[in-house]
């Protein structure tokens, strides 16, 4: 299992970041969703750009029955409609015959076996030299089965100077007792330098660019902490509703579903130290230490700090929209949560008495998510005078759509009089940098195939994300003094109790 | 080749002194559908006759992926009478992130006579402050090289396949740059052309079980197109800066380098040959039992890859190979940044053949 870190005297200057190994990648879950819209068209446009290694198979695994043709077919179909960039014919011809599929029920010993064997003979005619890309693209509940079977095919195991990591989708467990049985099952067959755990927020270029904006621009970290900042807002906005995944979602929610894992991470980036290097374990060393700083949830509290809501009827863009419980595959009584707003606080020197919230939400007017960092107020001296009160310096990193950063300061309105208008700086990723940025799935692929684990959740940073969530789902499953779960209608900001949350510190959330 | 440049009217002209106010009054009447971006400043040098038509369509090419102020020169330096002119254009392209256009602001100059000299105030004069000054200067160097002019720059781009003579022009760069206060980054387009190639080259010895090929290296072949000698040199020189080799030099058609290695010497034969169709047509190296090529096919922007034991098992693969025409080669340049290192390196190594 070791890895050879020998640098290559050719790549001098041509890449600076570490170039994928030539390997074989199983898609657990050929079949699926996930597999159509973004792994296979990511690996596509990867090879599109020049970045796959020449040695590389693509081996869908599915219970299906389908030829290796078949599968190619679809996929070619798929990528030609969800790809990022036009599918060229030449290409795809040389990609499309990297492509494998292998049918096997998920719990089919023998099915392991052949896939070992199939694996060992793409080593022979495709050069892919014992390296394994496990990428669990199935259901969660299959995870155990898949791993206990990879195991007892030997798949966990490689030569020398070969690899196998395996690449787990979210939810990584449902609580933390779940997530720390699932991490025992996984590193009973994989250690923890082979397990990526995936979360493509952290692929996506503006989640990178808050270390870059933080860490290489010397005028924000010196204000980056309490003295300087009032607060904090972390907000994940979406006008659609709950579409074909109430399946999934009626046991997951709002909180297992985004805050435990893109949230948390985001919060993350924005509250950590600096890193001494940006190394993997440099940066997740410093991530963990804000996760366990994150000041725990007494039972009781759970109702003051927390807002949960639930759409009902109402519209969206001008069209009316059913409510959450009228939606299809939903339980009419359903208690699960589509909204979510929190105060959080971070017991550590740099963010003593500085709250974060953080608010997720489905059918809400606009989609959008955001990270907005509000400043403390200027002294109420000189144009700060009670009769003229000053708005807030806002800094806001813009994750999508419309990628940027805006800050919002204060300036002087032309004309004889002394009026001070906000103005918003804005800087927009589309508007300066021609050139789409990659989709977040192939920014991770190539990492996992380089053997990067820095944009991948390690073990200790989802145990303890769990273990700070499941204080909420604790108070909100109680059978006495639960929080009730709010209303709003749909198309709205969310129910009235996540505006009090804010009011209550004299705060507002701010407009998307 | 590429295709002859489509060519744009300047603009609309102006007085040198209004230049502001001119733009100002362009950017009052666009309305809130149009944006101003800019990331950097591009200036562009040339004596071509006609050149500002020709650059003005290269520079509305680079503004959709660069947003920049341009600044465009065109310079007669024999015209008998001097003056220079003035136009101004926006170059505006729908944005990606939505329905706004994006629009980069272009100066465009031409000077005539002894007003060639006002060049660096001109450049001076017009820059978006506080942005990187990236000079492309189609024409060769001469001296006296401005030393003002030099201490401003960020980046210089040339195209070295078009030198008369490389080495009094490198010379002329170094010197400069030597002499420039702040350190500036040569970025030859030259070099530029040979990024895929490159790429290609470099991803047969990725994996650490193919180091050992590149100790081994015996030959190497390289087909280039007429004219595109030196092209074919830089990727020699890049070689033997990489991989240490040294000059031992030339043989019948062949230019000799040599590797010390801990059991002695090892001779490299580096063979160039001509043939039209792209600037770097084919490359092969070789080692006593294996084979590594790059194929470029003629017109087409793609590369073939292939590597494998001698008389045994081979694999394919293709890669994006990239363009040649100036467009495309300095957005390439503006893409991947960086301090051409490696450049200086391997000029270094055959300097003596250039």
């Amino acid at each position: 299992m070791k890895e050879k870190s020998q640098s290559n005297p050719l790549r001098e200057g041509l890449s600076n970041k570490a170039v994928p190994q030539p390997c074989a990648v199983v898609i657990f879950g050929a079949t699926g969703d996930l597999t159509h819209r973004k792994l296979v068209p990511a690996l596509y446009n990867i090879a599109a750009d020049g970045e796959l290694p020449p040695a590389v198979a693509v081996v869908g695994f599915a219970r299906r029955p389908k030829t290796d043709d078949e599968f190619r077919q679809e996929m070619e179909e798929a990528t030609r409609k969800f790809s990022r960039q036009a599918v060229r014919d030449e290409i795809w011809k040389g990609f499309a015959e990297t492509l494998y599929y292998h049918q096997s029920e998920f719990g089919d010993e023998a099915g392991y076996k052949k896939l070992a064997e199939r694996l060992d003979k793409l080593d022979e005619t495709s050069g892919t030299r014992g390296n394994r890309l496990f990428y669990f693209a199935a259901s969660p509940e299959q995870f155990e089965t898949i791993i206990e079977n990879l195991q007892k095919a030997g798949l966990n195991k490689t030569r020398e100077g070969s690899w196998a990591r395996v690449i787990l989708e979210k939810p990584f467990g449902t609580d933390l007792e779940s997530a720390r049985h699932l991490n025992k099952v996984v590193q009973s067959a994989f250690s923890e330098n082979q397990t990526y755990r995936i979360d493509h927020f952290l692929g996506k270029e503006t989640a990178q660019n808050i270390l870059v904006l933080r860490f290489a621009n010397a005028i924000f970290e010196p204000l980056w902490n309490a003295d300087h900042i009032d607060h904090v807002q972390i907000t994940a906005a979406e006008t659609l509703g709950v579409e074909n995944r109430a399946g999934y979602y009626e046991g997951a929610g709002a909180l297992r579903d985004m805050v435990q894992n893109h949230l948390l991470q985001l919060l993350c980036l924005v509250a950590m130290e600096p890193p001494t290097d940006l190394g993997a374990d440099g940066i997740r060393d410093e991530k963990v230490k804000v996760v366990r700083s994150l000041r725990p949830f007494q039972i009781d509290e759970v109702g003051s700090d927390v807002v949960r809501g639930q759409y009902a009827e109402g519209a969206i863009a001008g069209e009316q929209v059913v409510a959450y419980r009228a939606e299809k595959n939903v339980d009419p009584k359903s208690q699960t949560e589509t909204f979510v707003a929190l105060r959080v606080r971070i017991d550590n020197w740099r963010w003593a008495d500085v709250p974060f919230y953080i608010r997720v939400g489905k059918r809400l007017p606009k989609s959008g998510t955001e990270i907005s960092v509000h400043f403390k107020k200027a002294p109420q001296v000189l144009f700060n005078r009670e009769s003229q009160a000053l708005d807030q310096n806002v800094l806001v990193i813009r994750i999508q759509p419309d990628e940027g950063i805006s800050l919002r300061m204060q300036a002087k309105v032309p004309g004889t009089s002394f009026r001070i208008e906000s103005v918003k700086m804005d800087f927009h990723y589309g508007t300066s940098f021609g050139k789409a940025s990659p989709e977040a799935y192939e920014r991770l692929l190539l990492d996992a195939m380089s053997g990067d684990p820095t944009l991948f959740a390690r073990r200790d940073e989802v145990e303890q994300a769990w273990k700070f969530i499941d204080t909420i789902e604790e108070a909100w499953t109680a059978k006495e003094n639960a929080p009730k779960l709010a209303t709003y209608p749909a198309g709205s900001w969310g129910p009235e109790e996540a505006d009090e949350l804010l009011a209550r510190d004299g705060r507002a959330w701010r407009r998307l | 080749m590429p295709a002859a440049p489509e060519t744009f009217a300047p603009g609309m002209p102006v007085e040198i002194g209004r230049i502001d106010r001119e733009f100002k009054k362009l950017w009052a009447q666009a309305g809130s559908e149009m944006t101003r971006a800019s990331l950097i400043n591009l200036a562009v040098y040339s004596e071509e006759r006609d050149s500002l038509g020709k650059n003005t369509a290269l520079v509305s090419e680079i503004t959709e992926n660069h947003a920049c102020r341009a600044i465009v020169i065109a310079a007669d330096p024999h015209a008998e009478e001097s003056g220079v002119e003035a136009w101004i254009s926006a170059h505006c392209h729908v944005s990606r992130a939505g329905s706004k256009q994006i629009c980069s602001e272009q100066l465009s100059f031409l000077l005539k006579g002894k007003s060639v000299g006002f060049l660096p105030n001109i450049v001076f004069a017009q820059l978006d402050s506080d942005l990187p000054l990236n000079l492309w200067w189609q024409e060769e160097f001469s001296p006296p090289m401005d030393p003002q002019l030099w201490a401003w720059v960020d980046r210089v781009l040339y195209d070295s396949q078009q030198w008369s003579d490389f080495g009094a022009q490198m010379s002329l760069v170094e010197t400069a740059q030597k002499e420039a206060r702040q350190r500036v980054v040569l970025c030859d387009l030259n070099w530029v052309r040979l990024v895929h190639v490159r790429i290609a080259l470099a991803q047969f010895f990725d994996h650490p079980i193919t180091h050992h090929h590149l100790d081994e290296l015996n030959e190497v072949e390289i087909l280039h197109a007429p004219g595109y000698r030196s092209t074919a040199l830089l990727l020699v020189g890049w070689l033997a800066a990489q991989l240490d080799w040294e000059n031992a030099g030339t043989r019948d058609d062949s230019l000799g380098f040599k590797k010390r290695t801990s059991e002695g010497e090892r001779a490299i034969k580096v063979s160039l040959g001509e043939s039209a169709g792209e600037p770097i047509g084919n490359v092969t190296v070789r080692t006593e039992t294996a084979e590594f090529k790059v194929n470029h096919k003629s017109d087409e922007d793609l590369l073939e890859v292939w590597f494998g034991r001698k008389g045994g098992r081979h694999m394919q693969q293709v890669l994006p190979a990239g363009k040649s025409d100036p467009v495309s080669l300095v957005e390439e340049e503006l893409r991947r940044g960086g301090p051409h290192r490696v450049y200086l390196r391997a000029v270094e190594k055959v300097r003596a053949f250039l």
